[in-house]
């Protein structure tokens, strides 16, 4: 049995690391820019997607499914991103007689409009974050959304019922900022989602946002996880996530686990989801969405449970029953962290710093996992997402899991790109992070006071052996020149390409 | 061999001397640098080099040597930027955006597409204002003036893939 791996970078490494354990064979695909990528050097088989821009590759729902049929795969799994939660990619494997790893269309459809999501939560019983009832397609009358905005009360959140990875989101304190957020929400829905259509929630003080990791048979087991937390966000995404909250009482952990399972009840759902709410500062949860798909944070939650997502993703997708007990998937064993690596450049505003992997050396040791889609040599292309790594420690405290973190962070170098591992290092010093003091709006609001200040500043010492390594580099650099192309060698080869355009 | 090696503004005098046999390989150096005179034991490695000082501290230096004389030297807890006698290279152009007064030239700092461009030949823009959009990564950078001026030149337009280094706008 073959699975063929719709993906790119570190998911689809991970996803083979699955197909591996359970014995199934792996088809990777890949664009021009990933001939040489990790996900094509360690599958089976891999061929041949079209050319470097995701539109044209990785998003080609006929050439992926082309592919499938003929390289003799029935299962598809989709990672995360690109096709994941696109209802007709799901269909179009069905069609073609593929088992699609993950949700039928049908619920990927609609847990995939956050309006008909919420309405799905309410319909459970869930609390859903206070807003409206409707959405504003393109050319709703501004007049009408301002007299919801003054029922809901402000400060609220313009929301991109397509919405999904901090695209299309704007945060309003008062009336006279409406309208702008508006107009800024719809362009950016537009663009990335194809679709402006909008909708509104109230903004809720501090919040934090914990979420419930599912797995669900095709035998109606619904199966809740211990909650992740991952209030650690800039701009609305994710870069820190840890595995139990720091803070949520195993009362409300209960509650919230038995809320997340109705809701999959209630859609019918099958395979792994995540439902995600917003915790307010009085220990009250709402519902905020669903992601109907395997989420990049899921290694937090198979470190402390020691459930392996992935694979029962694929043993769900082909008909098995689940025999992990509520018991083992609600009982953390210790704590888990994962850090999100970027190609960015943190001190230059996280600018992506795509380019050659020169170098590379990655942590180990106890209780660390190096969930990694780049190796040694490789071109990071501009084409796709920058996450090139998720570093996890885990620890049999949150305090033992900070400081593997911290230990690992030093050991991790990426040379030839700047990455955003000297952010973590700033991150994980700082005294909120380590009391886990923190909401979702924490990040954003210490980056804005730092005003661009690098994130490790180097001591007297650190510069000056600096300026001692620059210098050995550049009289090795030197001495290797000199040992390559001697002057009499460098001569010689002068004196053969004159010959030879000579002959020519 | 004596360098001058610009690290954080501040410019050092590096003296190089191998003591005993030192080739590609490796070597032991006496390292005077400002009034600190010390032994340093260096090796190659995969990443750069390893570095063992007289009083048995370790610096396991990685490095990414970039044109110019320009280093990017990463010991594990930071990640510090030197030039190596960076003033055989520097040369009138002015092609730095920042600092200073004169011509700001904006280059691309890494590939990807122009998204949008914000301003036209002849504007007049602030300090800090954004003049052009390049989208890589899915993420899209806002690049911007270093100070005041006159846009005198508009090297793209909208939609054009750009390579890192190529002139964007032209600011006097």
């Amino acid at each position: 049995m073959k699975v063929l791996i719709a993906n790119r970078g570190e998911i689809a490494v991970r996803i083979i690391r699955a197909c591996r354990e359970l014995g199934l064979g792996t088809v990777a695909v890949y664009s021009d820019c990933d001939r040489t990528a990790l996900h094509a050097r360690l599958a089976d088989e891999a061929w041949h997607l079209g050319p470097s821009p995701a539109s044209e590759s990785y998003l080609r729902i006929d050439r992926i499914v082309d592919v499938a049929r003929r390289a003799g795969a029935t299962l598809v799994h989709p990672g995360y991103g690109f096709l994941a939660e696109n209802e007709d990619f799901a269909a179009a494997c069905a069609a073609a007689g593929l088992t699609f790893v993950g949700p039928s269309a049908g619920a990927i459809a609609r847990m995939g409009s956050k309006t008909a999501a919420r309405q799905a939560a309410a319909a459970a019983g869930v609390p859903v974050v206070p807003g409206a009832v409707e959405s504003y397609p393109e050319h709703a009358p501004e007049a009408a959304i301002a007299a919801e905005a003054d029922r809901i009360g402000y400060p609220l959140v313009v929301k991109a019922v397509a919405g999904g990875g901090g695209k299309g989101m704007r945060t309003v304190t008062e009336s006279a900022g409406l309208s702008s957020a508006i107009r800024a929400a719809r362009s950016e829905a537009k663009t990335a989602f194809g679709d402006a259509a909008i909708y509104l929630e109230r903004r809720l003080v501090k919040p934090r946002h914990v979420e419930i990791q599912l797995l669900a048979d095709q035998h109606g087991t619904v199966l809740p996880f211990v909650e992740r937390e991952c209030s650690i966000q800039r701009r609305h995404q994710k870069v820190v996530e840890e595995s139990p909250s720091p803070v949520l009482p195993a009362g409300t952990r209960q509650a919230m686990a038995a809320c997340a399972a109705r809701i999959a009840r209630e859609v019918g759902y099958a395979n792994a989801g995540t439902i995600e709410f917003l915790l307010d500062a009085d220990g009250q949860f709402f519902f905020l969405e669903m992601n109907t798909r395997l989420q990049v944070e899921h290694p937090v939650t198979e470190m402390v449970t020691g459930v392996d997502l992935v694979q029962w993703q694929l043993r769900i997708a082909r008909g098995e029953r689940l025999t992990v007990t509520p018991e083992q998937a609600l009982t953390p064993r210790g704590h888990a962290i994962e850090c999100r690596i970027y190609a960015e450049d943190p001190d230059r505003g996280f600018m992506p710093s795509p380019g050659l992997v020169r170098a590379l050396a990655t942590p180990g040791g106890p209780g660390i996992r190096d969930d990694r889609g780049v190796a040694e040599g490789f071109e990071i292309p501009v084409f796709y997402d920058s996450m090139i790594a998720k570093l996890v420690a885990w620890g049999a405290t949150r305090a033992e899991a900070v400081a593997r973190l911290a230990r690992a962070l030093n050991e991790y170098r990426v040379v030839g790109v700047q990455t955003t591992v000297p952010f973590f290092q700033w991150v994980v010093r700082q005294p909120a992070f380590r009391d886990a003091e923190f909401d979702t709006t924490y990040l954003d609001r210490v980056l804005a006071d730092r005003n661009g200040r690098p994130f490790v500043e180097p001591g007297d010492d650190d510069e000056r052996h600096a300026a001692i390594a620059a210098a050995l580099g550049t009289w090795f650099r030197a001495r290797r020149a000199a040992a390559l192309s001697p002057a009499a060698d460098g001569g010689a080869w002068r004196r053969a390409a004159r010959i030879d355009g000579v002959r020519s | 061999m004596t360098f001058e090696v610009e690290v954080a503004g501040r410019l050092r005098r590096v003296a190089i001397e191998p003591v005993g046999p030192a080739d590609a390989a490796g070597g032991r150096f006496r390292v005077a640098v400002d009034d600190h005179v010390l032994e340093v034991d260096a090796r190659p490695t995969d990443l750069g080099l390893s570095l063992i000082t007289s009083d048995r501290t370790v610096l396991d230096a990685a490095l990414t040597g970039l044109p110019r004389g320009e280093w990017i030297v990463e010991f594990p807890h930071v990640v510090i930027r030197a030039a190596v006698d960076a003033r055989r290279f520097r040369r009138t152009d002015s092609g730095d955006a920042s600092g200073g007064s004169g011509l700001q030239r904006l280059v691309a700092p890494m590939p990807g597409r122009v998204v949008r461009v914000l301003v036209k030949r002849g504007d007049e823009v602030q300090a800090r204002q954004g003049l052009v959009v390049v989208e890589a990564m899915k993420m899209e950078n806002e690049l911007r003036a270093a100070r005041a001026g006159r846009v005198t030149d508009v090297a793209v337009v909208e939609g054009a893939s750009v390579e890192s280094g190529r002139l964007l706008v032209v600011v006097e």
